[in-house]
């Protein structure tokens, strides 16, 4: 069964000295299946991205790529078997020049095409600038364009459109549905911008004190009691 | 069509990080001829001495800059692999009957491997802590040696006799000021073209990388621990060269050579030539070398002299006379081009 689940994790724990951020957090993604994570802040989403990139280490529980246990791996053994992340405060290298990143990112993996990545985000007229030279949109793009290099199959994303104006926040929405659609990839996106997430998630995970508050379809999210109680108010 | 766009971006963007093979070795001439013509056209024996001295530190602060410029680490211990070369090749010397050139060579790789070693410990510290530990590792050793009885001579140093044929030439080639400084100058000249054609690799982006974000370079899948030691080990090596020549030159070696002091002095060499290039250290040793002999002449406060200037130019140009002539070099390109255009 859990075979055909691109990514999935069972009873996820991560303390932080006396701080359970991530209490028994189970979830799981299809290929090709954007799932949208929320919840207010410091309920645990960056938390969970970091323990299921292997970034944290975890508490108890595990995590399974395509059938397999990789709770014992490290970030980089992760990253070559697929499971690739972006980060909530932009992670790029900023004094070299982003043809030169994407191809140092490509070389690692086989027959990874990063001139297909720069394309599709958008980036590929930016190859010979240098990152910090460059807009903090297209700086947040080149975030996600590293992460997509050798076209992963499974990518977390951080709060992608933090920062980014409402056209780019679509445009990025729209660059998603593309990769999910196109390239298989399966996305758990955190997002704030509740438009956003209910726009271009198949199902969506609510994260309320480390703790699983809800799960399922958007609208099933939407119509759930506690959601609507805890975390959407009188917004939804 | 875009993609042509990328690729010529592509090469275009290689062009200007790394210059092709061809202008690489073009510079390098360049360099030699300056060399040539600085030897042929300076008389004065002084002068020619303080040339070579410079030189060899030129070839310390090379292996040091490249340690900053690749790792983003400063090390106040480099003297260490300074002073352990001329042990090295003094004990070896002493002690064997092997031909100099493979006493050479052996020390320099011995001294690769202590270094690829030893960092696998230490570049996992970070910042400062990482300062501080290789300038008490650097310690240790200055205090082990100079505390030492035996033929190393303890604090007076040790006297190296070398055989008369030192890679089939005179030894008083070495130890002549004006041969001496074309020796180094060459050396010099060939080890930052090895370096340059290493950056050139996938070694240069990746430990670029590292040095810029290394937990990102890990999340695109590269382990980052021994790069980190391998632009160590590389480092030390070429301090080490610098090492080599300098026990050819004096036929001596001292426990001074392993002080800390030595390398705090060839760490102001590197940030007043600027680590952005790989050549700036070197220039930031003559630069002091000169520095020092002109100033030195009129008054005896030439370090506090020397250390306003250094502020100075600091300020001025935050990435030492390299980054600053490279910034000049780009705004004449700039205005140039605005002219044809
Ligand atoms: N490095 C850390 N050390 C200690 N506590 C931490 C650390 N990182 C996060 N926490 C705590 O863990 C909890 C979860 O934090 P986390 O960053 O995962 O929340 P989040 O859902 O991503 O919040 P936000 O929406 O603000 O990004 C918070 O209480 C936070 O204070
Ligand atoms: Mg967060």
């Amino acid at each position: 069964m859990s075979a055909n689940y691109a990514l999935e994790a069972r009873d996820l724990s991560v303390r932080y000295g006396g701080v359970t951020a991530n209490d028994g957090v189970s979830m799981h993604l299809a290929q090709g299946e954007i799932r949208g994570l929320i919840g207010p802040n410091g309920a645990g989403k960056s938390t969970f991205i970091d323990a299921l990139s292997g970034r944290r280490a975890i508490a108890a529980g595990s995590v399974h790529l395509a059938g397999s246990d990789i709770t014992a791996l490290g970030v980089v053994e992760r990253r070559l078997l697929g499971l690739s992340r972006s980060f909530q405060r932009t992670s790029i290298f900023p004094g070299m020049r982003i043809g030169v990143q994407m191809e140092l990112a490509a070389s690692k993996i086989p027959d990874a095409d990063p001139d297909e990545v720069m394309r599709e985000l958008g980036l590929d007229r930016l190859a010979g600038r240098v990152a910090d030279e460059i807009s903090y949109g297209d700086q947040r793009r080149l975030d996600i364009a590293l992460a997509l290099v050798g076209r992963p199959s499974v990518l977390l994303l951080d709060e992608p459109m933090a920062g980014l104006s409402v056209e780019e926040s679509m445009k990025l929405a729209r660059h998603l549905r593309n990769l999910a659609r196109n390239w298989g990839v399966s996305v758990l996106l955190v997002e704030h911008d509740m438009e956003v997430v209910f726009g271009i998630s198949d199902s969506i995970t609510v994260l309320e004190t480390g703790k699983l508050l809800a799960e399922g379809t958007p609208d099933e999210v939407r119509a759930h009691p506690k959601v609507r109680e805890a975390y959407l108010g009188s917004a939804a | 069509m875009s993609a042509i766009i990328t690729a010529t971006a592509l090469e275009d963007t290689q062009v200007k990080r790394n210059p092709g093979v061809m202008r690489l070795c073009a510079m390098a001439a360049a360099a030699v001829a300056v060399g040539l013509t600085v030897n042929m056209s300076v008389t004065s024996n002084g002068l020619m001495s303080l040339l070579t001295q410079a030189t060899i530190y030129a070839v310390f602060a090379l292996g040091l800059g490249f340690l900053l410029k690749q790792n983003g680490m400063v090390s106040f211990g480099h003297a260490l692999f300074f002073g352990m070369a001329g042990y090295l090749v003094g004990a070896a010397v002493t002690l064997t009957g092997w031909p100099v050139g493979m006493v050479v060579v052996l020390t320099v790789a011995a001294i690769g491997m202590f270094a690829f070693g030893l960092a696998l410990v230490i570049v996992r510290v970070p910042g400062i802590a990482f300062g501080m530990l290789t300038l008490a590792i650097g310690q240790s050793f200055y205090v082990l040696v100079s505390k030492s009885r035996g033929f190393t001579g303890g604090a007076d140093g040790m006297n190296i006799n070398f055989p008369a044929q030192v890679f089939g030439m005179e030894l008083a080639s070495f130890q002549n000021p004006s041969s001496m400084f074309l020796i180094c100058w060459l050396v010099l000249v060939a080890l930052v073209l090895l370096l340059a054609l290493l950056l050139r690799t996938g070694f240069g982006p990746l430990t670029e990388a590292i040095r810029e974000n290394e937990e990102r370079a890990r999340f695109i899948g590269f382990r980052t621990l021994l790069p980190r030691a391998a632009v160590f080990a590389v480092s030390a090596m070429v301090t080490a060269v610098g090492g080599v020549l300098s026990a050819l030159y004096t036929g001596f070696v001292s426990p001074e050579s392993l002080h800390w002091s030595v390398s705090g002095t060839v760490l102001i060499m590197v940030v007043l030539g600027g680590s952005r290039t790989l050549w700036g250290p070197a220039v930031g040793a003559v630069v002091y070398y000169l520095f020092r002999d002109f100033v030195g002449e009129h008054t005896t406060h030439w370090m506090s002299i020397f250390g306003v200037s250094l502020i100075a130019v600091i300020v001025l140009w935050p990435a030492g006379i390299a980054g600053g002539v490279m910034r000049a070099a780009t705004s004449l390109q700039r205005a140039a081009a605005r002219r044809l255009a």
